[in-house]
């Protein structure tokens, strides 16, 4: 591997000049709607989450509040707290919100008999009125080995239980839950079109290059204007912007299992610090004895952990092909 | 032909069924992760032939590199499971 000239540090992603930055890509976001997609404004699902939060301010910012739209699509499963942030943030930004709740739409879809039907396979003891349910990685990423999934439940009386997830049932939950992403696609697709705007996509790098996203679901868009930028310059982004402080410390969820479920136990297995630093420099071929010295780290560790970037963006890259033909 | 060297053939089998590979291309130390051959879907198909063909179910803890590196790992630790299970089955009828 080739070292590249700037010496590996802690605050390697630290974005000097916010301004400049956020500047850079309103001027993209805007050019992009209004030039190449021919759109008269956006419309953003908001979840209460930082990276839909900083899209929404980086869009009024482009283009103006009045002609920013915030779409809030809670269901069963959601967590209230997503909505009163989400709700929160639209008001602090002048911004006009929609609040859709998909629960009917996903009970249509047989989006949670079909979830459930697996999980009852597994645990045929749950009872989804009174358990609770999510799935997450159990495994070491430092492990060279592909992570599976466990499935676990939190029944009533709080006990937890967990199983390692057997094919089938875990390709049904998945699919099941992706009619979530999917449902939200449409509802976002339905409202640009009725106002004839464009819908501004909210994943961060991480979760397009790692493929963390549901193809056709959150990863449907016209443009995705932090897709380039790791978690922690979201972060940086949202304080320059004024993000409400409760969504800033919010910890990253799914919100999309009914157990709660933090994103980085679901897929991205370290805190979002570390792993911004290994992807960049797994990215920009920096020497793994480099990453290991500064991050304190066994050099077999960081080679595990590349193994497992390589992986993940190997594995998911179906997620981003277009369709063949 | 041993016992060990049927679980080989039919794992090399199945590999070669659900790879679509040539069978010269698959060696018992071939690194299946390692060299591509299978990710985390691989794995977890994988681990759903060998609950059906072997009646083993894995375990989160058995998930390491050395028991599914290689049909030469895969089939050692099928192996110790089977041994396993049978002493388990030798104890009881001893009872």
């Amino acid at each position: 591997m080739e070292t590249t000239s700037k010496a590996f540090s802690k605050e390697i992603l630290n974005i000097e000049n916010i301004e400049l930055v956020c500047d850079e890509i309103c001027h993209k976001l805007r050019g992009n709607i209004k030039n190449q997609l021919r759109r008269r404004g956006a419309v953003v699902g908001i979840s209460g989450g930082i990276d839909s939060s900083v899209v929404l301010a980086l869009a009024c910012r482009a283009l103006g509040q009045e002609n920013v739209i915030g779409i809030l699509m809670p269901e069963r499963d959601s967590s209230p707290e997503s909505l009163t942030l989400a709700q929160a943030l639209a008001n602090k930004f002048g911004v006009r919100t929609v609040v859709e709740n998909i629960t009917a739409t996903l009970e249509g879809f047989g989006c949670y008999k079909r979830r459930d039907e697996a999980i009852a396979r597994v645990f045929p003891e749950f009872n989804p009125l009174t358990d609770k349910a999510k799935i997450e990685i159990k495994q070491n990423i430092g492990q060279n080995l592909p992570s599976l999934f466990s499935l676990t439940i939190i029944t009533s009386a709080g006990e937890i239980l967990s199983k390692l997830l057997p094919v089938n049932e875990y390709l049904q939950i998945v699919a099941a839950t992706n009619f979530k992403q999917r449902s939200r696609m449409a509802m976002l697709y339905y409202h640009a079109e009725s106002l004839h705007y464009a819908v501004v996509g909210t994943p961060n790098k991480h979760e397009v290059e790692q493929g963390f996203f549901v193809k056709f679901g959150d990863g449907g868009a016209d443009l995705m204007p932090i897709g380039h930028l790791y978690k922690t310059q979201v972060y940086q982004l949202a304080e320059y912007l004024g993000i409400p402080q409760e969504i800033i410390d919010r910890t990253p969820t799914t919100d999309t299992y009914s157990a709660e479920q933090t994103q980085e136990e679901f897929f991205y297995q370290m805190p979002f610090k570390e792993m911004d630093l290994i992807w960049y420099a797994w990215e920009n071929q920096y020497r793994e004895e480099e990453i290991a010295k500064v991050l304190q780290k066994s050099v077999d560790e960081i080679h595990n952990i590349f193994k497992n970037f390589e992986r993940k963006q190997h594995t998911t890259s179906y997620l981003r092909a277009a369709p063949i033909f | 032909m041993t016992k060990d060297r049927r679980i080989h053939e039919k794992l090399l089998k199945y590999i070669i069924e659900v790879t679509f590979l040539d069978k010269d291309v698959i060696k018992d130390d071939t690194l299946l992760f390692e060299e591509g051959i299978f990710d985390s879907m691989g794995l977890l198909f994988l681990i759903d032939f060998i609950r059906d063909t072997f009646h083993i179910d894995t375990k989160d803890n058995e998930l390491l590199v050395e028991n599914f590196a290689s049909v030469n790992s895969i089939a050692a630790f099928i192996s110790k499971r089977i041994g396993f299970e049978e002493s388990k089955k030798l104890v009881i009828s001893d009872k």
